[in-house]
C-alpha cells in the first residue's frame, strides 16, 4: 500500500475508499482471475479429411470468416484444415469452397491464412498448439500466443463418437486429452476464458472430463445422438454444411461488431427440431452469467476500451492486474457506458462507488494528468498575479528613472 | 454292503477325469446317427431359409455418395450420342468388309471430343485347356504363334485425362461392338457411352481418368476385353511382339489412314494406358424389347464364383431405381418361379412368421410368399452361376485382375421411335454418369462392402456369415459319422475276434493284433487314394481327347467314358483290388472304406468351400446324403425290414443322382426340358468349364467322381 504515501491532489483522496475495497478483493482472489480480458484468440479445427467430408472444411472456414468479420485478426486465428477441398480434383469449382448451395459466398477467397493444413493436422500438433509446447522452429504464426487475459474460442468439427474426436481418419483425440490440454493451459495462464464449440456426433461427451475453471463448452449433440449435415449441394455433389454450424452462422450473420447479443441468446437459438440433435452446453465451470456475456467476447475481438494516459507506463504486467481494474472502475463511473456489460468481479463494487471519495493512488497516469492540469491553472493565475505585481514595480521604476 | 460300496467308489476314483470337450465329442460320435439327421435337415432347411434371412443392401462406403450430385447430362449430349448412332446405323458405314469404317467413325468422334484415341489390335486367343496352368493367371505372357493376318479384332480405346487428377486411377467403360453385324442395340449402347463420354470431356470434377473401350466383339465379347486387359496389365518391353502388327498390311493401312485423315495429334498408334482401374462398367443394350418397363439387368459373376464388391451393385441399383426409374433385374432361375412346392414353402414360412410375430411383436422376419419364391429363384441362380465358375459376361475379364466390374444390360420398353430413343439415351447416360461420378469420389479400392455374398434380389443379399451356416450344418455330421464308423469297425472286429479266438490268447500277441488292426484303415485309405488318383487321371484325359481332330462332342464323351473305365480297371488290377476288397477275413471292411471316404469328402468339401462356396454347397447337397446313407445293398436286402428297404431305395436314387453326368442332365432337364438333351452336351459343358479355368471342373473330377465311385463300390460290396 505504498501507493498511498503521498497524496497529491484532492481528487485522489476521493478515490481512496473504492480502491481500498477493490484491492482487498484483488488480493483475495487469484491473480489470474483478476486478469482483465485483453485479447481474443480463435483456434478453428477441421479434423477430417477426404472429399466426402467437404462440409467439415466448409464449417470451419465459415467460422473463420465469421470471427474475422467480428474482429479477430488473422494473426490471432489458428486455422487447422485437415484436407484441401478447394483444390480437390473432385471439386467442380476449383479453388472455391461454399457453405451454401446458392454459392453466393466463396469461403476460400482472398486472405485465408491456413496455419496447419493436410497431414499437419494431427492430435499432437493440436495439443501442441493448445499447450504451447512447440519445437523451436515453429514460427510465431503457428503458435497460440495467448496470455492470462485471453478469451479463446476453440471450434472443432469432424467425426466423433463417445468421448473422442477422430483426426485424419487415423487417430483420435479423447476427452481426457482435451481436458488435460485445457488444464495445462489453465496452469500456464494461457487463457482467461475458453469457449469450446464442437460440431460432431455425440459432441457433448467430449466435455465430460473437463475440470478447469473458466471453460465454457457447447456441443452439437448429446450422447447417443448424431449431428447431421444441413443440406446437400447437388451441384458440387456433397453436403456443404452441418446443421449446428449452419444455425450458428445464421445467428452470427445477423450480428455486427457492435451488437451485444449474449451467449445465452446464442445458446437458446438452437432449435433441437432443426438441428435434429440437442445442443448441449456445459457451464458449471464458467463463473459469469451467460446472459451478461456478449458473444463478441469470444467470436469477436470486442473488449472494454481502457483509456491510458501514457502508452507504455501502465503496462508493466506485474502490477497492472489490479491497476487496470481500477481504470475500468473509473471508466464505468466517469464515462458514458456504451454497453450494458458488467464484469462479474466488479459487479458488487460498482454499486459502492462513491465518486466523491478520497484521494487515491498517485501513480495513476490519468490522475497525474489531472494534477498537471490543475498545476497549469495555478501557473496561469500566478502569471496574472505576477503581471499585476509588475505594474507597481513598473511604476516605481519609471518614477525612479524620472 | 458298505464295503462293496466303498470298493466300487475306489474303483471309480482312479478313472482320469475327461475334459468336457472330449466328453462332448464322444457323446456326439456315439449319437452320430441322430446328429447327422438333425444337422443335415437343419442344413437343408437353413438353405431354404436364406431368402428369409437376406438383408437389405446398403451403401457401405461413405465416399461413394451415389446420387448426391445432380446429373449434368443434357439433351445436347444426347443429341451428340444420337448422331453417332445414326452414323453407325447408316448403311454406308457397313460397306467395308472388315468393319473398319465404323471403327474410324468412332475414333473420329472420340477425337473430336478431345480424347486420346488409339486402336488396339488383337488376335483372338482360343481358350484351351492347360492342365498345368489351371490356377495361374490368364496372362501367359506368350502369344500364339500361328495367327493369321485375316483374323484379328480391333478395339477402339478413348481416354479422357482428368484435368486436375494425378492420372493414377481410371474408370473403364466398355461397350462391346461387332462392326460386321451390329444390331441396333449395340449402336445404341455406343450412343449412350458416347453421350456420357462427351459430357465427361467437359466436366471439371474428374479425379480419375476415363477409358472408353469399344471392344470388337466379333470373336466374342470376353475375348476382346480380355485381350485388351492383358495388353494393358502386362506391358511388353521386348520388341519381338510388335513386328506382328506390321506384318499385316491391312492393319498398317488402317493406322496410316487414320494418321493422315486426322489432324489432331491425340491419335496414337501405340497402346495407351491410364492409371489403375478402380472399376469397370460393361454396357449393353438388348435388341429385343422388354414388355413392361425399361429394365436393366446386372450380371456380376466372374470366374470361380468371384463377385465384384457389393457396393458397386448397390450404387448401380440405387441410381437406377431411385434416380432414373429403371427396374433392376438380376438373373433368376425362371422355372423355379412357377413351382408350387416353393410357393407353399413360402406360405409356410410366412404363416410361421405371423405366428412368431403374434407371440412377440419384435420378431419381424417374415416375407410374403411371392417374394420368397422370387428370392429363392434369384438365390438359386446366384448359386448356380457362382458354382459354374464361368463369368456371365465380359466383366469377368476384369475380375481376373482384381478390378470390380459388372455388366449392365439395358432392355428398353418401346419400339424404336425418336422420342423413346432420346429417352433411353438420357436415362441410360445419366445412370452411367451417376455411377462414374460416384466411383470418381472413391478414394481407395472398393473394400468396404462384401465380396462374398449371394443375391436374393437386386437390393437384398445373404452374406458369407449367414450362408456358411447352412453349409457348415450340412457337412458337420461327416467327421462324426467317420469317427463313429471307425470306432464301430474296430470294436466290432475286436469283439468278433474275441469271440472266435480262445480266451487263452496271450496278451502280448493280442496287443500286437490290436496294433495291426488299428492300422487296418490304411487298407481302405489306399483304396480311397487310388480312386482319387484315378479321379485326377480322368480330369486330365480331356486334354488329350481334345487334341484329337474332328471329334464331335458325343464321340469325345464316349472316348472319355471308355478311357476312364479302362484306367480304373487298370489301376485296380495294378495297385489293388478295390471292388473285391472284402475278403472273408474282414467283414466290416466296407465300414472302414466308408469312414475314409467320408473323411476325404469332408476335406474336399471344406477346401472347395474356400475356393468356391457355391460349388461346395451344391456338391454337399448331392454328396453328403449319399455318403451318409451308403451301405452295402446286400445287407439291406438280407435284413428285409421296411427301414432297410427305404434305405435301399434312397441309396439307389442317390447313387444315380450323384453321378456327375446324371446330375448335369437332371439339372439341364429341369431348366430347359428333357426334350433336347444330348450326350454331347455334357462334354461341351465340361469343355466350357475347363476353358474358363473353373475350379468346379477340378472339384467334379477329383472330389465328386471319386466319392461317387467309392460309394457305389460300398453299395455293391460283397459281404
Amino acid at each position: 500500500m505504498e501507493t498511498f504515501i503521498n497524496p497529491k491532489s484532492l481528487f485522489h483522496l476521493l478515490l481512496l475508499p473504492c480502491l481500498l475495497l477493490y484491492s482487498s478483493i484483488a488480493y483475495n482472489s487469484s491473480p489470474v482471475e483478476a486478469a482483465m480480458h485483453t485479447n481474443n484468440w480463435a483456434v478453428l479445427v477441421c479434423t477430417s479429411r477426404f472429399w466426402f467430408n467437404y462440409r467439415h472444411m466448409a464449417n470451419t472456414l465459415s467460422l473463420y470468416r465469421t470471427v474475422k468479420r467480428l474482429g479477430i485478426p488473422d494473426e490471432r486465428i489458428i486455422l487447422m484444415l485437415a484436407d484441401d477441398m478447394a483444390c480437390n480434383t473432385r471439386n467442380k469449382y476449383p479453388a472455391q469452397v461454399f457453405n451454401n448451395e446458392n454459392h453466393r459466398l466463396n469461403l476460400y477467397g482472398d486472405n485465408v491464412e491456413v496455419d496447419y493444413r493436410g497431414y499437419e493436422v494431427t492430435v499432437e500438433n493440436f495439443l501442441r498448439v493448445l499447450t504451447g509446447r512447440h519445437e523451436t522452429a515453429v514460427p510465431r504464426s503457428k503458435r497460440l500466443l495467448s496470455d492470462e487475459g485471453s478469451h479463446i474460442l476453440l471450434y472443432m468439427t469432424g467425426h466423433g463418437g463417445d468421448e473422442f474426436l477422430k483426426f485424419q481418419d487415423s487417430e483420435e483425440l479423447q476427452s481426457h486429452d482435451l481436458a488435460d490440454a485445457v488444464k495445462q493451459m489453465k496452469e500456464k495462464h494461457r487463457f482467461k476464458e475458453l469457449l469450446i464449440m464442437v460440431d460432431t456426433c455425440q459432441a457433448a461427451t467430449l466435455f465430460n472430463q473437463l475440470q478447469s475453471p473458466g471453460v465454457l463448452a457447447i456441443g452439437s449433440s448429446m450422447k447417443g445422438e448424431n449431428s447431421y449435415s444441413h443440406h446437400l449441394d447437388s451441384d458440387v455433389g456433397v453436403s456443404v454444411v452441418d446443421r449446428f454450424t449452419y444455425y450458428t452462422l445464421a445467428f452470427f450473420e445477423r450480428l455486427n461488431i457492435y451488437d451485444n447479443a449474449s451467449l445465452s441468446s446464442l445458446f437458446s437459438s438452437y432449435n433441437p427440431s432443426l438441428l435434429m440433435s440437442t445442443a448441449y452446453y456445459r457451464k458449471d465451470l464458467y463463473k459469469r452469467r451467460l446472459e451478461e456475456v456478449p458473444v463478441t467476447n469470444f467470436f469477436g475481438s470486442v473488449m472494454e476500451t481502457i483509456h491510458t494516459d501514457a502508452a507504455y507506463k501502465a503496462l508493466s504486467r506485474r502490477n497492472s492486474g489490479r491497476f487496470e481494474d481500477e481504470m475500468s472502475l473509473d471508466q464505468s463511473v466517469h464515462h458514458i457506458k456504451r454497453r450494458m456489460l458488467i464484469k462479474v468481479n466488479d459487479g458488487d463494487e460498482i454499486h459502492d462507488i462513491n465518486p466523491e471519495g478520497e484521494e487515491g493512488a498517485s501513480k495513476c497516469p490519468w490522475s497525474t494528468f489531472r494534477n498537471k492540469f490543475q498545476k497549469a491553472e495555478n501557473v496561469d493565475s500566478l502569471l496574472n498575479y505576477g503581471l499585476v505585481a509588475m505594474i507597481p514595480l513598473l511604476v516605481i521604476s519609471t518614477w525612479l528613472v524620472q | 454292503m458298505a464295503e462293496t460300496k466303498e470298493k466300487s467308489l475306489s474303483d471309480e476314483k482312479p478313472k482320469p477325469r475327461v475334459r468336457p470337450i472330449v466328453r462332448l465329442g464322444i457323446f456326439l460320435i456315439s449319437h452320430s446317427f441322430l446328429v447327422s439327421i438333425v444337422c443335415c435337415t437343419a442344413g437343408v432347411l437353413a438353405l431354404f431359409l436364406l431368402p428369409v434371412l437376406a438383408k437389405n443392401t446398403y451403401i457401405s462406403e461413405n465416399a461413394l455418395m451415389p446420387g448426391s450430385a445432380s446429373p449434368m447430362l443434357s439433351n445436347q449430349h444426347v443429341s451428340d450420342g444420337n448422331r453417332l448412332v445414326k452414323d453407325l446405323t447408316n448403311p454406308n458405314s457397313k460397306s467395308s468388309e472388315t468393319g473398319i469404317e465404323s471403327h474410324k467413325i468412332i475414333a473420329q468422334y472420340m477425337l473430336d471430343l478431345g480424347a486420346e484415341v488409339s486402336f488396339h489390335k488383337f488376335h483372338p486367343q482360343m481358350n484351351q485347356f492347360h492342365p498345368l496352368h489351371f490356377f495361374s493367371s490368364p496372362v501367359s505372357g506368350k502369344i500364339q504363334e500361328n495367327y493369321s493376318c485375316s483374323s484379328y479384332g480391333i478395339n477402339t480405346v478413348g481416354i479422357i485425362r482428368a484435368p486436375r487428377g494425378d492420372g493414377k486411377e481410371a474408370i473403364v467403360l466398355v461397350t462391346p461392338y461387332n462392326a460386321l453385324k451390329s444390331g441396333f442395340g449395340e449402336a445404341l449402347s455406343l450412343g449412350i457411352a458416347y453421350s456420357v463420354f462427351s459430357l465427361l470431356t467437359q466436366v471439371t470434377w474428374l479425379a480419375k481418368d476415363i477409358i472408353w473401350l469399344v471392344a470388337d466383339s466379333q470373336y466374342g465379347e470376353y475375348a476382346a476385353v480380355a485381350a485388351w486387359l492383358r495388353e494393358y496389365q502386362t506391358p511388353k518391353f521386348s520388341s519381338l511382339s510388335t513386328p506382328n502388327a506390321e506384318m499385316c498390311p491391312d492393319v498398317n493401312n488402317l493406322f496410316e489412314l487414320k494418321g493422315h485423315s486426322i489432324s489432331g495429334s491425340k491419335f496414337s498408334n501405340s497402346f495407351r494406358r491410364a492409371g489403375t482401374m478402380a472399376a469397370a462398367l460393361v454396357l449393353k443394350v438388348r435388341d429385343q424389347n422388354e414388355q413392361f418397363e425399361d429394365t436393366i439387368s446386372i450380371y456380376a459373376e466372374a470366374s470361380n464364383g468371384q463377385m465384384p464388391n457389393l457396393d458397386l451393385i448397390n450404387v448401380v441399383n440405387y441410381l437406377a431405381v431411385h434416380r432414373q426409374g429403371l427396374r433392376v433385374n438380376v438373373e433368376k432361375l425362371w422355372p423355379l418361379l412357377n413351382s408350387s412346392w416353393l410357393k407353399s414353402l413360402g406360405e409356410i414360412f410366412e404363416s410361421l412368421a405371423k405366428v412368431a410375430k403374434s407371440l412377440y411383436p419384435k420378431w419381424k422376419f417374415g416375407i410374403p410368399a411371392t417374394e420368397y419364391v422370387e428370392g429363392t429363384a434369384t438365390l438359386a441362380s446366384s448359386l448356380y452361376y457362382q458354382a459354374l465358375g464361368v463369368p456371365t459376361g465380359p466383366h469377368g475379364a476384369f475380375r481376373d485382375y482384381q478390378v470390380d466390374a459388372i455388366t449392365l444390360e439395358i432392355s428398353p420398353k418401346f419400339s424404336l421411335d425418336k422420342v423413346w430413343r432420346n429417352d433411353i439415351l438420357l436415362r441410360g447416360g445419366r445412370l452411367i454418369e451417376g455411377v462414374i461420378r460416384s466411383v470418381n469420389n472413391l478414394l481407395e479400392k472398393f473394400h468396404q462392402s462384401f465380396f462374398l455374398y449371394l443375391l436374393t434380389s437386386p437390393s437384398k443379399f445373404v452374406s458369407v456369415g449367414v450362408y456358411m451356416i447352412a453349409f457348415a450344418l450340412l457337412i458337420a455330421p461327416l467327421p462324426m459319422v467317420a469317427a463313429s464308423l471307425y470306432v464301430d469297425a474296430n470294436s466290432s472286429s475286436n469283439c468278433s475276434k474275441g469271440d472266435s479266438s480262445t480266451p487263452s490268447a496271450i496278451t502280448d500277441t493280442d496287443e500286437h493284433g490290436i496294433a495291426i488292426r488299428s492300422w487296418r484303415w490304411l487298407n481302405s485309405a489306399k483304396l480311397v487314394f487310388i480312386v482319387h488318383l484315378w479321379g485326377a487321371i480322368v480330369s486330365l484325359l480331356p486334354y488329350f481327347i481334345s487334341q484329337i481332330p474332328d471329334c464331335s462332342p458325343t464321340t469325345s464323351f464316349m472316348i472319355w467314358v471308355l478311357l476312364s473305365i479302362l484306367s480304373l480297371l487298370t489301376l485296380n488290377s495294378v495297385l489293388a483290388s478295390p471292388l473285391a476288397c472284402a475278403k472273408a477275413t474282414q467283414e466290416k471292411e466296407w465300414a472302414l472304406v466308408k469312414s475314409v471316404t467320408i473323411s476325404s469328402v469332408f476335406i474336399g468339401l471344406g477346401l472347395m468351400s474356400v475356393i468356391n462356396f457355391a460349388t461346395a454347397e451344391i456338391g454337399a447337397l448331392l454328396m453328403v446324403p449319399m455318403c451318409l446313407l451308403a451301405r452295402p445293398l446286400k445287407l439291406d436286402v438280407r435284413a428285409g425290414t421296411l427301414r432297410s428297404f427305404c434305405r435301399l431305395i434312397c441309396n439307389l436314387v442317390l447313387g444315380h443322382i450323384a453321378f456327375p453326368p446324371a446330375a448335369f442332365f437332371l439339372l439341364k432337364g429341369m431348366l430347359d426340358g428333357f426334350g433336347n438333351a444330348n450326350v454331347g452336351d455334357f462334354w461341351m459343358w465340361v469343355e466350357s468349364l475347363w476353358a474358363w479355368n473353373s475350379a468346379t471342373y477340378l472339384f467334379i473330377g477329383m472330389v465328386q467322381l471319386p466319392c461317387w465311385v467309392l460309394c457305389v463300390s460300398i453299395l455293391f460290396h460283397t459281404c
